[in-house]
């Protein structure tokens, strides 16, 4: 039936770090698309979840202890491009091997792969800064992000003309407005994002809040990776 | 205290152990032996005087006072506990502090000058409310103020805001009816979403500068906290709010005489006319950059100055003259009618057998609905008396083509920051709601 409250269920354990998937669920619950994923126990599983989500498909580690993935033994937090059982399996038992013996909880996360080039990476975050409390962030997104900078921001929450305008604040705007010939990306659904996450950070006990990278594509968008911090409760 | 003096009304100097006169009043002991009303107090005591003076204060029914001691929430633990203290003093009793920490402020027009600066009381009356953080640069902007013939309706330097912030000196502002810009320094404050409320509520203009650009995070995470700097989020926040923001001190007094001295802009579309070629190229480059757009004249105005100026050096835009003539200020006037124009800017070096087209330019902003912003250059013994005139008249005038083409800008963000108001400009300058004219618009269309 319905998912739990992630936000509620990361307080019961007391974690203020929610897992990646908790965060995609959250993110769908304010309406934001998500990649479809998995969270599985053992490599079994994952190789049932592969089947069903459709190859070839992605494997993460899932896991409050670990928030950067894909840093995390030496690459086997995030293995793409898995595009069969085997693979899958092996994927799998590497990351839960890895998670033995570093003695953390982890499970692993299967979602469906999808292309980069089929849209454009931003990065949509939410803070909630001391002075002026919650802010969301649009900006270009993944391995873009720190070399560029090209952020905007806006005071939370906003409405869908002032995510727009966020929008249209960045540098790389023209990718998204479809130059040189790429189809537009949806921009309607990348204000409604922007919109959904300054809500989110609004009307949640978030601290921080990162959907990077968020793919913006012509036909909506999708998280492809969420990482949510709450506050200390 | 001899700055205070000038103020038309009673000034007591109170000591406890003085006696004898201070220029020309008899010392009281104490705020609660004064006959008569006092509407406010300076308080040149010790910090730790301050709680107990200020809670005498209140028990005198003095609902304001100025505290220009340092040695408070400035000064670590020690002095914060200090200013909760005068802070809890001053809720007791109601009393509204400025400061601690500050300089004071200013009110030209009533002679009210309770700043221990030397020089002030030379600051002339203007319409600019002036609200800094720091009471230095609240001076720096009073005297720039003077120098540019300005001046100023008041000069606030807010100090440590023990219970006067950004907020309450905007608010304040708004209604004061000497004031039609009011102008921002902010280094930080801890209730930034409250002054940008205040900022929104405001109908009168409120341009800001943030101090401390390089205070930001460290870029080298990639997530949304490190991306997230105080600048930056001053910047947007002040633009979400309706607040265009400058990087000078200068700059802001420009951008208020432009703001404070026109009709409302109704759109970023910038027509230049310019006497000289040069300063209208870069007037032109750089109002682009300042956000301004230069749109091309209507065919109406490009034949109506051909017909004042047959074979004019460039009837395009910018309206170029080649050089001061007495038809100039017909082609102003040509520009400012065009429909496609939202704010004009003229450029023209003085030419003393000419002067500057004033009776061209009275009253043109206010007939057209648009401002109308004047640059020129001259030896000030010349051009002043003109220079006072275009004021007068309606017209804020600039020192450079650059200040000009800024304050321009400045105009063209405002008008873009504000295209969604839920308001249109009358003609005092205030705003009323047009939703009323939207409604009617609505139903007939059923």
């Amino acid at each position: 039936m319905s998912e739990p409250d992630p936000v509620a269920a990361a307080r019961a354990d007391g974690r203020t770090t929610l897992t990646e998937a908790e965060g995609k669920r959250l993110l769908a619950s304010a309406g934001v698309g998500t990649t479809t994923f998995r969270v599985c126990a053992d490599a079994d599983a994952a190789v049932d979840a592969a089947a069903a989500v459709g190859f070839p498909v992605v494997a993460k580690v899932s896991s409050p202890a670990v928030t950067h993935k894909s840093d995390w033994a030496d690459g086997a937090g995030v293995v793409v491009g898995l595009d069969s059982p085997g693979a899958v399996r092996e994927a799998a038992e590497r990351i839960l091997d890895a998670a033995a013996e570093r003695g953390i909880p982890a499970a692993v996360l299967i979602e469906e792969a999808v292309p980069l080039d089929r849209g454009t990476e931003v990065i949509v975050g939410g803070v909630r800064d001391p002075s002026f409390g919650p802010v969301v962030l649009t900006g270009l997104g993944g391995v873009f992000t720190e070399i560029f900078e090209d952020t905007s921001h806006r005071i939370a929450p906003i409405d869908r003309a002032e995510a727009r305008s966020a929008i249209e604040d960045l540098r790389a705007a023209p990718l998204l407005r479809g130059a040189r010939g790429r189809d537009p990306a949806d921009v309607d659904a990348l204000a409604a994002a922007v919109v959904a996450v300054g809500d989110l950070v609004t009307d949640h006990p978030i601290a921080e809040l990162d959907v990077n990278p968020l793919l913006a594509t012509p036909d909506g968008v999708v998280a492809l990776d969420a990482l949510v911090v709450l506050e200390d409760a | 205290m001899a700055n205070a003096t000038a103020f038309e009304g009673p000034v007591y100097p109170v000591n406890p152990s003085g006696s004898g006169e201070l220029f020309g009043s008899e010392f009281v002991p104490s705020v609660t032996d004064i006959d008569g009303p006092v509407d406010l107090a300076l308080c040149c005591v010790p910090g730790p005087a301050m709680p107990e003076v200020v809670a005498e204060c209140g028990a005198a029914g003095i609902g304001a006072a100025v505290i220009y001691a340092s040695g408070f929430a400035e000064a670590g633990d020690e002095g914060a506990a200090l200013q909760d203290a005068v802070v809890e003093a001053a809720a007791d009793h109601d009393v509204s502090l400025l400061g601690p920490n500050t300089s004071g402020f200013l009110v030209p027009a009533t002679d009210l000058r309770c700043s221990f600066a030397s020089g002030v009381g030379e600051v002339p009356a203007g319409n600019t409310a002036v609200v800094a953080q720091s009471g230095g640069v609240a001076h720096v902007l009073a005297f720039q103020s003077r120098r540019q013939r300005r001046g100023v309706s008041a000069m606030v330097g807010l100090g440590n805001r023990a219970n006067v912030g950004f907020a309450e000196a905007i608010e304040y502002f708004d209604g004061d009816d000497r004031t039609d810009s009011i102008v921002l320094h902010v280094e930080g404050t801890d209730d930034g979403r409250r002054l940008l409320e205040a900022c929104r509520e405001s109908d009168t203009p409120v341009i800001a500068y943030k101090a401390g650009r390089s205070d930001v995070g460290d870029f080298a995470e990639s997530h949304t906290g490190a991306l997230t700097g105080d600048h930056e989020l001053y910047t947007a926040g002040f633009a979400q709010y309706g607040v265009p923001t400058v990087d000078a001190t200068d700059d802001l007094l420009d951008a208020a005489a432009a703001l404070g001295n026109s009709p409302p802009p109704a759109g970023p579309d910038v027509g230049v006319v310019t006497a000289q070629a040069g300063p209208g190229i870069i007037i032109t480059d750089r109002i682009q950059r300042a956000g301004g757009r230069l749109p091309d004249l209507t065919a109406e105005t490009r034949a109506r100055i051909d017909g004042i100026l047959p074979g004019i050096t460039y009837d395009d835009h910018p309206a170029d003259t080649g050089l001061p003539m007495p038809e100039f200020g017909a082609v102003v006037t040509a520009v400012a009618e065009d429909d496609r124009i939202d704010v004009v800017l003229v450029y023209e070096l003085f030419e003393a057998a000419l002067g500057l087209p004033v009776d061209d330019l009275e009253g043109l902003a206010e007939r057209v609905g648009k401002p109308v912003l004047f640059a020129t250059e001259g030896i000030d013994e010349e051009v002043d008396a003109d220079r006072d005139a275009l004021e007068a008249a309606g017209v804020p005038t600039f020192e450079t083509p650059e200040r000009a083409a800024d304050a321009a800008g400045v105009l063209a963000r405002y008008a873009r920051l504000h295209a969604d108001d839920p308001a249109t400009p009358t003609t005092d300058g205030g705003r009323v709601p047009s939703g009323a004219a939207r409604v009617q618009e609505g139903r007939s269309d059923e």
